[in-house]
């Protein structure tokens, strides 16, 4: 220790111009060198604590990484607290706020190549998994050497669960949702359905799709999937027994214009709306998926009767009593109006709704006048395209120039195609007391009615009530009745066209039905495809041997689920209510 | 040597930084537990919406009416049976006056067989037991505390047993010394609202 204290001035060698660099005092030894002493023993003992401190802390680190495993990973997210999720497409629930439709988080599986170590290993694990996968195709993806493979998309939890358990590195999770329909085809095309990214595609899906990805509550529509099960299965049972096309059919609450259920058959699976059906692998997935109620337009017939009555009573030019003869057939043009089950004798406007006389209804359009029949269509709503929030919508047909002609041809449903939708609201407004309001799918608060149009007078109304009761009575609907709940209604049965003419063997047969026909609460209309006669129908495929039995049925299992109680029919009260005044003393004739 | 001054504020360094490191690791505690809360809430939701959609899938109107066919055989209601509203029906005459006497036999009586009763007749008489001169009602699972036994238990035993739907007329409810009383279904309203809480 004493080397700094000699060499600074000492150097003989030393350059004259050199001065020593700025030194550590040199501190001879006595007491400052003794303190300097005491000074480096403190340093060395604050050193080693450093040492020992930096120790620890070294070997925590070791710990925490190497041995201590999953623990570290609590202290992870402290950096990043998760957020609430992100609002997924709002769920979809059916009038008893039963799930019609939700999104469900449904990973994908991919694999990075790049980081699996054993291929055929990782294959092994992957196809205990998912055993319906091909062995081949995932060693080949694996050892593709890209950096970004699926091995399956959507998961179900379960097999998310298992591919956890499965502990493959570089297999991992790529965020998903999917949108599941519990209740597949019953709901298919009121519904819809959605794109692989969530997107609506159809049905409610798409006509409501910027409300479901905005909110996070469901959305809750007016279809109960009880009486869309009665329904879509008492429809499939007319399909079956008469070997038709197609059917298709509508419950509505007269009063609100809130759809209780809306069927169309066939239908799809909206969980996999490209599959083809395995039980009916012969019907094209374009039928499966249209929509009869609201995409498609018909010429329905002689329901549109009631329509004609409605207006001739509306305007006046004709009353309950009015006769007109329909003896003969009209000769206009190249047509023939002519009567199916003709009665060939003078027809009063309750018999001819009643027998569903097409020369009789020609006559009353004509005495009313096509001016008035188009106007009278328009305020119904039939000339326009019907507004309801699925996407699929059909706008009528109808002659642009309405010659005489087609005033007698609409008179009775030929001529004009409306979608079954517009008819049900129109044929609603016909028997709520003259107030048309728009058709919805989406529930309306309770008690509360949507503003409508009066669009006739009530006293036409109620008129035709009673003229739609003597229908089911004594008329051409006789099989619709359901004893108790007053069914009133009109069946029509149309020639379908084909290409420019109508083809005689293929029918449209359609009932539309009101119960109680005394307080109107509820419409059921249903269609029926080219149905063929059976044994049964004793070679009839009309609407009175069809669907009027159908409607019975279904009025029978839906009106205890709706809380309408069952009358007597033959109660004093009721038949008065319904008394014909211009009928009464006379022999109705039955059909 | 060192003076007081110096010294406060040393102290007065050393109590900030620690009460200042122990509000940040306190701080950090609750960051996780909420980062923990949210990440389980979000796998609870997801948990739910999962189960949501199962309940939907297995109570389809399509599964219902196979199951219905199959077991039940429960058809649509007819007009016939909904002739009569509920307002129609008449309620339920009042009990007879209690017999002093026969009283505190049957209290003792019941009070010694300890009787369920799922399907009692709701109390009548507040106080005071009502009974008749049946026989009792039958003895089932004595052997199991009665708080242990779950309402869904309870149900399969009450189909199975039928001398158990002879309703338990003679049980006074509240003679009975029940240890929880209010586990126990009085009624069928009762126990459906029992299963559906436990559910």
């Amino acid at each position: 220790m004493t080397i700094g204290a000699s060499f600074v001035n000492d150097n003989p060698c030393r350059p004259r111009h050199f001065k020593p660099p700025p030194c550590a005092p040199v501190v001879p030894a006595g007491p400052a060198w003794k303190a300097l002493e005491a000074c480096r023993t403190r340093l060395f003992f604050t050193s080693v604590l450093f040492a020992c401190v930096f120790a620890a802390v070294a070997l925590r680190v070791v710990e925490i990484v190497l041995l201590a495993g999953g623990t570290a990973q609590s202290h992870m997210p402290r950096f990043r607290i998760p957020l609430p999720p992100t609002p997924a497409r709002a769920d979809i629930v059916d009038y008893n706020g039963r799930l019609l439709a939700t999104t469900l988080d449904s990973p994908s599986v991919y694999a990075n190549p790049k980081q699996i170590l054993d291929p055929a290993d990782a294959t092994r694990k992957l196809l205990k998994a998912f055993p319906n996968l091909n062995a081949d195709e995932v060693y080949i993806k694996l050892t593709s050497g890209k950096s970004f493979v699926y091995i399956k998309r959507r998961l179900t939890p379960r097999e998310q669960y298992e591919v956890n358990q499965l502990g493959v590195p570089g297999v991992q999770f790529q965020h998903e949702e999917r949108r599941v329909y519990p209740d597949g085809a019953l709901t298919a095309h009121v519904v819809g359905y959605t794109g692989i990214d969530n997107a609506g595609f159809a049905g409610i899906e798409r006509g409501l799709d910027d409300t479901l990805t905005n909110r996070r509550d469901p959305l809750q529509l007016s279809l109960d999937l009880r009486i869309q099960y009665v329904l879509r299965e008492e429809l499939q049972r007319v399909i079956d027994d008469f070997t038709a096309k197609g059917a298709a059919g509508l419950i509505m609450d007269v009063n609100t214009g809130e759809v209780l259920s809306m069927v169309s058959l066939p239908d799809f699976d909206p969980n996999h709306p490209g599959a083809s059906d395995p039980e009916h692998p012969g019907i094209s997935l374009a039928d499966r998926m249209f929509n009869r109620n609201t995409l498609g337009v018909y010429e329905l017939g002689s329901i549109f009767k009631i329509f004609t009555v409605a207006m001739a009573l509306d305007y006046g030019t004709s009353t309950l009593a009015s006769t007109y003869d329909a003896s003969h057939g009209i000769n206009i043009g190249r047509f023939t109006i002519g009567d199916y089950h003709g009665k060939h004798r003078v027809l009063s406007v309750p018999e001819i709704l009643m027998y569903s006389s097409n020369i009789g209804a020609a006559k009353m359009a004509m005495a009313a006048g096509g001016q008035r029949q188009r106007e009278f269509l328009a305020r119904l709503g039939l000339l326009k395209t019907p507004k309801i929030e699925v996407s699929e919508i059909g706008a009528p047909h109808f002659p642009g120039k309405w010659r005489e002609v087609n005033v007698m041809t609409i008179a009775f449903g030929h001529g004009i195609s409306v979608s079954p939708l517009s008819f049900a609201s129109a044929a609603a407004a016909l028997v709520n007391g003259g107030v048309l309001r728009p058709a919805t799918l989406v529930k309306l608060p309770p008690g509360y009615a949507p503003p409508g149009q009066q669009v006739i007078s009530p006293k036409t109304s109620e008129q035709m009530r009673k003229l739609m009761r003597l229908v089911v009575e004594h008329g051409t609907g006789t099989m619709a009745a359901a004893p108790g709940y007053v069914v009133g209604g009109k069946t029509g049965t149309a020639d379908k066209v084909s290409g420019r003419h109508y083809a005689e063997k293929k029918l449209l047969s359609s009932f539309v039905g009101v119960f109680p026909i005394n307080d109107p609460k509820y419409l059921v209309l249903t269609m029926v495809d080219e149905p063929h006669p059976n044994k049964q129908s004793h070679g009839y495929a009309t609407a009175g041997w069809t669907v009027a039995p159908a409607t019975s049925r279904i009025v029978q299992r839906i009106a205890p689920l709706l809380g309408v109680q069952p009358v007597d029919e033959s109660s004093p009260e009721i038949q008065k209510a319904l008394m014909v005044e211009s009928l009464q003393g006379r022999r109705v004739e039955n059909y | 040597m060192i003076r007081l001054g110096t010294l406060f504020w040393l102290v007065l360094v050393s109590a900030t930084g620690f009460a200042m490191f122990g509000v940040k690791y306190q701080v950090q505690a609750l960051e996780d537990e909420l980062a923990r809360t949210r990440r389980a809430t979000m796998a609870e939701e997801h948990e739910i919406r999962v189960l949501d959609a199962e309940w939907a899938y297995l109570t389809r109107p399509e599964t219902l009416d196979t199951m219905n066919r199959r077991f039940v055989s429960l058809a649509p209601i007819s007009t016939k049976q909904l002739h009569v509203t509920v307002a129609d029906i008449p309620m339920r005459p009042a009990p007879p006056p209690p017999l002093p006497i026969l009283a505190p036999v049957e209290t003792a009586m019941a009070a010694a067989e300890p009787t369920p009763a799922p399907n009692a007749l709701p109390e009548t008489a507040e106080g005071a037991p009502t009974h008749t001169l049946s026989q009792p009602a039958p003895v089932q699972g004595t052997s199991e505390p009665p708080s242990t036994r779950s309402a869904l238990r309870a149900m399969p035993a009450l189909l199975e047993k039928p001398a158990a739907a002879q309703l338990a007329k003679v049980v006074p409810a509240k003679a009975v010394a029940r240890p929880s009383p209010s586990r126990r279904a009085k009624s069928l309203d009762d126990l459906i609202a029992q299963i559906m809480t436990n559910r």
